[in-house]
């Protein structure tokens, strides 16, 4: 097996996938963080300070990764037009094709080094989050509330008669830059003075959830990127790229800049009735 | 010889005379053919008071059936007084008035109704939990979007649907994980 095979087995679409996930979290990560700014305390105490404090300290590792992420894959972006401007693809016996190769797969290196860098504490913090918020779930929705009280904290005060559309749909957002995305839901945040419990159990259950996903993908990364590691090391006496680091390169490109292009609109409801809605007394 | 066939000629008469007699009422319990609710609502709430009971989910189904062909947010009311009118009438107790009502007219769960709490009780019977709000949801579908025109509840209903899933799944792998 050559080194160009092993490389495509290794670092293929399974550690472009392990990849792009870990960061999708980063992305819930920087919009929880966010919650610190509300002013009102919550009835329900899902996220006391030690909560808030460990989000964020994830959300600022988080940003650091993205800050280092962001230069080197400038450069990859760079290298890697150059590559293609200069029709190396196919031409990869060139010495110039194997030079820009080399240089590429070294940017490359550099980037999985960063990553390696910085995901133990990513790790570190993900886990203390994960476990805080654990408890604060068990406690407040899991032992403290029938399934009708839980209902009745979602729906907030008003009794469902209101949809608010200002409560952040966290999950499954993507391709926007990091540090636009952490503004665009602090403001949100912040302009909405009076939120109510409805919104902090669900941005606690989402939370929540995208850690205990992700603390075990960061551990699969880690593991995956000592062998690509490797691999690329091996690969640099060779002077080729993959269409696999392209694509890896591609992926965070995506996520840490965006691409709106790729999201498809998707209509909305119908427009809701405003007239007043009847009031049955047999309502719960 | 002569007599022989009278007990048979009887027995005919009387059948003739039951079939002429049936011939002109409705087949009992028989659902409202009028396409006006509120005409409807009247047929039915006779049918419960002359022995038909038994046959109220089937009544209740038609006049649903009814509102759908004549949708609008007042029937959300229709519905109400007749629930109410069923339970003074003792036909329903409050309870299954209740329930009646806010499985098709109310953006919240009768599937989420419950005195303990969610680690004991909803958790260990989530999915069918969930089932049963799909189940629901349905039903709402049909109340507050296709019978009164409610989209506001009807979308907000859906939007809790998705919350309490959400929710459930944190807050169940929490439980499971903690002492």
């Amino acid at each position: 097996m050559n080194a160009r095979s092993i490389l495509a087995a290794c670092i293929g679409s399974r550690q472009y996938t392990l990849f792009v996930a870990a960061l999708g979290f980063l992305l819930t990560l920087i919009g929880a963080s966010a919650a610190d700014a509300r002013g009102n305390t919550p009835t329900i105490r899902l996220f006391p300070t030690t909560v808030v404090e460990d989000l964020r300290q994830t959300s600022n590792v988080a940003r650091e990764m993205e800050t280092g992420l962001q230069e080197v894959i400038g450069r990859l972006d760079q290298q890697q037009q150059l590559y293609l401007q200069s029709k190396c693809d196919g031409a990869e016996s060139d010495p110039g094709c194997q030079r820009l190769s080399r240089q590429l797969g070294a940017t490359y290196l550099e980037m999985l080094g960063i990553m390696e860098e910085r995901l133990p504490d990513m790790e570190h913090t993900v886990n203390n989050t994960r476990l805080s918020l654990e408890k604060r779930l068990r406690s407040e929705l899991g032992n403290k509330m029938t399934p009708w009280a839980l209902q009745e904290t979602l729906l907030g005060t008003d009794g469902g008669g209101n949809v608010d559309r200002t409560s952040p749909a966290m999950r499954g957002r993507s391709g926007m830059r990091l540090s636009e995305r952490f503004k665009q839901y602090y403001q949100l945040v912040a302009s909405s003075a009076s939120k109510s419990d409805q919104s902090l159990a669900v941005l606690a259950a989402d939370i929540y959830l995208d850690m205990d996903e992700t603390a075990e993908l960061i551990a699969r990364t880690r593991e995956e990127i000592a062998r690509a590691t490797l691999i690329e090391q091996l690969n640099q006496s060779f002077g080729t790229i993959t269409p696999e680091m392209m694509e890896v390169v591609g992926g965070v490109k995506s996520i840490l800049f965006g691409d709106e292009g790729d999201y498809a609109q998707i209509a909305g409801p119908p427009p809701a009735y405003v007239e007043e809605v009847y009031r049955s007394p047999l309502e719960n | 010889m002569k007599y022989s066939r009278l007990p048979g000629l009887l027995a005919a008469v009387f059948f003739a005379l039951t079939l002429s007699a049936c011939a002109g009422k409705p087949p009992p319990c028989q659902g409202p053919q009028t396409r006006s609710l509120d005409g409807a609502v009247s047929v039915v709430q006779r049918s419960l008071n002359n022995g038909c009971a038994a046959h109220f989910e089937r009544l209740y189904d038609d006049l649903l059936t009814i509102a759908e062909g004549d949708p609008k947010p007042e029937n959300k009311r229709i519905f109400s007084e007749f629930l109410v009118w069923s339970a003074d009438q003792g036909l329903l107790s409050q309870r299954q008035a209740r329930d009646y009502y806010n499985r098709y007219f109310n953006v919240k769960f009768m599937a989420l109704q419950g005195d303990y709490n969610n680690c004991s009780h909803t958790c260990p019977r989530r999915d069918r939990v969930m089932r049963n709000m799909e189940r629901e949801l349905s039903d709402k579908e049909r109340g507050l979007l296709k019978i009164s025109l409610d989209n506001a509840g009807y979308y907000r209903a859906d939007e809790l649907y998705q919350e309490v899933e959400l929710v459930l799944e944190a807050t169940c792998t929490a439980c499971t994980a903690g002492p």
